[in-house]
């Protein structure tokens, strides 16, 4: 794209959002402002609204309060150049399509109403699946694949998209060591060709290793910024707080630097 | 009977014209069946009854169309029902369309027996929709069902791409711009359509099966949506023209039933016999 505004206007800016499901607040006047290019975290524990949040970006959830710019601008004008990755449990892997199928549901919303996908569609498909990994499985039902290669279909399908500001919802939850790689190789891919890929991550160990920007949230924004510089001890423990459990394992995770993938 | 020519006009017409409601019911079915709604259509069916019992007392008339536009909007307003209650209270889903089902079809009875209680004249007849009667159609109305299931398959195909990429993933085709309750509402819509449409052949207590089963008997057979929807749409083709037939040759016997009972044969062929998701294919396998 030659759009200027690109790098003008950060990539993502949360305005004091606030979404509640029912009475219950999930997310409490976020303010947050992500920049293009980069591999950025959002890191919290479960329940603490790291999914709303991304929903809230993609227009998924209703705000009570606040509200998100994309590139600058209000989500409907910009809707083409973002991809996303939705929580693979989401679906029903049994469904009657093939990988190729899915892939190809990366290129509809620029189709548009009643055009099907032709040559030029089934490329991108193809393209997409090469970066993957998945080529040779392109005509093998979704319910007859790993995990792993579950997650890597539904990367295929964002990939197909071709935008340049990702959401990935928990890309890397059931997933194989080897699917992992594949799938952070092309993250960073991503990031090398000046995007922005805004990851949902529920792995501290990991996340000092891939991310170069994270956000802490707790239902409210703990803190932002460059990774190193969120994912302090304090920092955690006031995220943390009240998920002893996992405290323990997450201070010996800090003690040596994040560095135990 | 060894010749076409030997068959009425008018029975060769309905019976084609059930060939083709058969078919429709059976396209549309699969996404009502991959959308998880196949229930909501039950509601829907067993609502009709009560649309065509008013349609009848609110107009005076008794012909095809009148009864089944009256059938159409009581099969909408359960569905309208259904949203509201799955909206603004905390009743579960299966529970909401329960309830639904059954008071709409107790009002279609209430209604019906109410009519033949009074001995109000014209009514005589109307019961057939309960539990189906090909007999009594006339050519015209065969070919209106006709058209208007033809119309339905169009619209479903021209549409398959929308519709598979809702029912398959409605978080993913809400974030690319797709106005998912717009597409959802109208394979619902298309579905109440279809078994309004099937209502003189199937009866409002069975005409779910003929938008039910054959997509579940199609599902065994392939992995692909086109294949499924053309595979379900022979399936219904076959139970409904093979239930009206036997309906026709035994005197007495409702065709709804009958329907029910050929499509149940046949998915009972496809979860048994095919490969890979058949039982058989599946015990071999292990």
């Amino acid at each position: 794209m030659t759009d200027s505004g690109a790098s003008a206007c950060p990539a993502v800016e949360f305005h004091d959002v606030t979404v509640a499901y029912g009475r219950r607040p999930v997310l409490w006047n976020i303010d947050l402002v992500i920049k293009a290019p980069g591999l950025f975290g959002i890191l919290g524990p479960n329940g603490a609204g790291k999914s709303t949040l991304l929903k809230a970006a993609l227009g998924l959830v209703p705000l009570v309060g606040g509200r998100v710019t994309l590139f600058g601008r209000p989500l409907a004008e910009v809707r083409s150049r973002i991809g996303y990755v939705p929580q693979r449990e989401t679906v029903d892997w049994d469904f009657p399509v093939n990988v190729m199928d899915v892939v190809l549901m990366g290129t509809y919303a620029r189709l548009g109403w009643w055009r099907r996908p032709g040559a030029a569609e089934r490329d991108r498909a193809r393209a997409a699946l090469e970066r993957v990994g998945l080529v040779d499985l392109a005509g093998r039902q979704i319910g007859r694949l790993s995990g792993g290669q579950q997650q890597r279909v539904f990367l295929a399908r964002a990939l197909a998209q071709d935008a340049e500001l990702y959401f990935l919802d928990e890309p890397l939850a059931g997933v194989d060591v080897r699917s992992q790689e594949r799938i952070f190789r092309v993250l960073d891919d991503l990031r090398r060709e000046g995007r922005l890929v805004v990851v949902v991550h529920h792995d501290l160990r990991t996340a000092a290793d891939w991310f170069d920007g994270a956000a802490l949230v707790d239902m409210r924004l703990v803190a932002a910024g460059p990774t190193a510089a969120v994912l302090t001890p304090e920092n955690l423990r006031r995220t943390y707080a009240g998920h002893i459990d996992v405290l323990d394992e997450l201070g010996r995770a800090v003690e040596r630097g994040g560095r135990t993938a | 009977m060894n010749s076409l020519a030997a068959i009425p006009y008018n029975t060769l017409v309905v019976a084609v014209a059930v060939a083709v409601v058969g078919f429709a019911s059976g396209v549309v079915g699969c996404f009502g069946v991959l959308r998880r709604r196949a229930l909501a259509g039950d509601a829907a069916a067993h609502a009709t009854l009560a649309g065509v019992v008013a349609a009848f007392v609110v107009t005076g008339r008794r012909d095809l169309p009148t009864l089944l536009v009256g059938a159409f909007v009581a099969a909408m307003a359960s569905l309208g029902c259904l949203v509201v209650i799955r909206r603004f209270t905390r009743t579960r889903d299966d529970a909401a369309t329960a309830l639904v089902l059954s008071v709409s079809f107790g009002i279609g009875i209430v209604l019906l027996s109410g009519l033949s209680a009074r001995g109000i004249p014209g009514a005589g007849g109307l019961e057939q929709f309960l539990l189906g009667h090909t007999a009594a159609l006339t050519a015209t109305d065969a070919i209106t069902l006709a058209v208007v299931s033809a119309a339905v398959v169009l619209v479903v195909w021209a549409g398959l791409k929308e519709a598979t990429l809702v029912s398959f993933d409605p978080a993913f085709a809400a974030a690319t711009g797709w106005p998912v309750a717009v597409i959802d509402y109208a394979l619902v819509a298309l579905v109440a359509a279809m078994v309004v449409v099937g209502l003189p052949a199937a009866g409002a207590v069975l005409v779910t099966a003929l938008v039910v089963i054959p997509p579940v008997a199609a599902r065994q057979w392939t992995d692909r949506v086109p294949t499924m929807l053309i595979l379900a749409g022979v399936i219904g083709l076959v139970a409904a023209v093979g239930g009206v037939a036997a309906s026709a040759a035994v005197p007495r016997l409702a065709t709804g039933p009958t329907i029910v009972l050929v499509a149940s044969g046949l998915f009972a062929v496809s979860f048994f016999c095919a490969p890979e998701r058949g039982w058989f294919a599946r015990r071999r396998g292990v």
